[in-house]
């Protein structure tokens, strides 16, 4: 509980550095995009989330993520249920927080590649863990775009399955996300 | 004799293997019936609360907690003036912004607003029926509707 406090205000600090600095440097979108997607013999289970914030600043690498669990949709009324009640106690712990920073950004800025290795912290629930995450980074007009995937493991997050559905759900869920990242005026 | 006892076995095991049969479909009924719930139509039902924009923005700045406990998972209707609207994925995403700040109310539209939502214009007055899912900058709806 505290660990996720911590977490929380850190995520919070990241976010106001990030705001203080140089207004041409921040980028941000507030419909950013996340799914995840679950896959088993048994079924396939997707929810999206439109409805992501995201705050760049270009200068520092920064980048601080959060989203709210409520907001993913699912195609079927009863697994959202189960996702919000049972699995992320969404009543309890309302959002997801990333707060990370951009690894190699001296070789994105000068053109050498168009990866960027973000190491950050992803906080679920009560717990956080360390995650590093590749995306590919595109400058698109004036926009900066971060886009690709990357594994959660479920178990870490103190995400407890019932053995009656452990066979429809993945023990690691892939996580896709898009963010188009606008200048911060 | 023998055959007289021969027959009400029959007829007892062909009862039973009817009664199962008829167990077997009914659970599998439900099952499915459960399994396949259908969302809340929020085209249908009618809103818990009528805000414009502006009000329900200034209710989560001020005191997102409270306003957490009486807006989430409710279904809501907003006026509002619609600031930007966005496609990705088949989802379209439709911002209602209120006068003098920055926090807006997001909306993601369900998919068979589609068609609607192609002949709506920035700056136009609208209302939207939708879930509330919280608020982190903006308030933020799901399933919503336009309303007309």
């Amino acid at each position: 509980m505290t660990k996720m406090k911590y977490s929380i205000l850190f995520f919070w600090v990241t976010l106001s550095c990030v705001f203080q600095t140089q207004a041409q440097d921040q980028y941000f979108t507030r419909q950013g995009y996340v799914s995840f997607f679950s896959h088993t013999p048994v079924e396939d289970i997707k929810a999206d989330n439109n409805q992501v914030l995201s705050i760049l600043d270009f200068e520092t690498g920064e980048i601080a993520i959060t989203m709210l669990m409520k907001s993913f949709t699912f195609e079927k009324a009863l697994m959202q249920e189960h996702f919000n009640e049972n699995y992320v106690e969404s009543d309890k712990y309302p959002k997801a927080f990333f707060s990370g920073k951009i690894t190699n950004l001296d070789a994105i800025k000068n053109g050498d590649v168009a990866v960027a290795i973000i190491h950050g912290d992803l906080t679920i629930k009560d717990a956080t863990h360390p995650t590093v995450i590749e995306s590919r980074i595109t400058f698109e007009q004036e926009t900066i775009v971060l886009r690709g995937k990357f594994m959660v493991t479920v178990a870490d997050y103190n995400i407890r399955i019932p053995a009656i559905v452990r066979r429809n759900i993945a023990r690691e869920v892939e996580v896709s996300f898009h963010f188009i990242h606008e200048p911060y005026q | 004799m023998k055959k007289n006892k021969n027959n009400q076995m029959r007829r007892f095991l062909y009862i039973t293997g009817i009664a199962i049969l008829i167990g077997i479909l009914v659970v599998s009924f439900v099952f499915i019936k459960m399994y396949n719930k259908p969302h809340t139509d929020v085209f249908k039902a009618s809103p818990e609360y009528v805000l414009t924009a502006g009000e329900i923005i200034s209710e989560f700045e001020n005191d997102e907690q409270q306003a957490n406990e009486k807006y989430l998972d409710k279904i809501l209707q907003i006026e509002g003036v619609v600031s930007s609207i966005s496609t990705y994925n088949g989802n379209s995403v439709i911002t209602l912004e209120a006068p003098g700040t920055i926090g807006a109310v997001i909306c993601t539209m369900e998919p068979s607003q589609n068609k609607k939502i192609l002949g709506l214009e920035k700056g136009k007055e609208i209302n939207i029926r939708g879930i509330c899912t919280g608020f982190l900058m903006d308030v933020m709806l799901v399933r919503a509707v336009i309303v007309d």
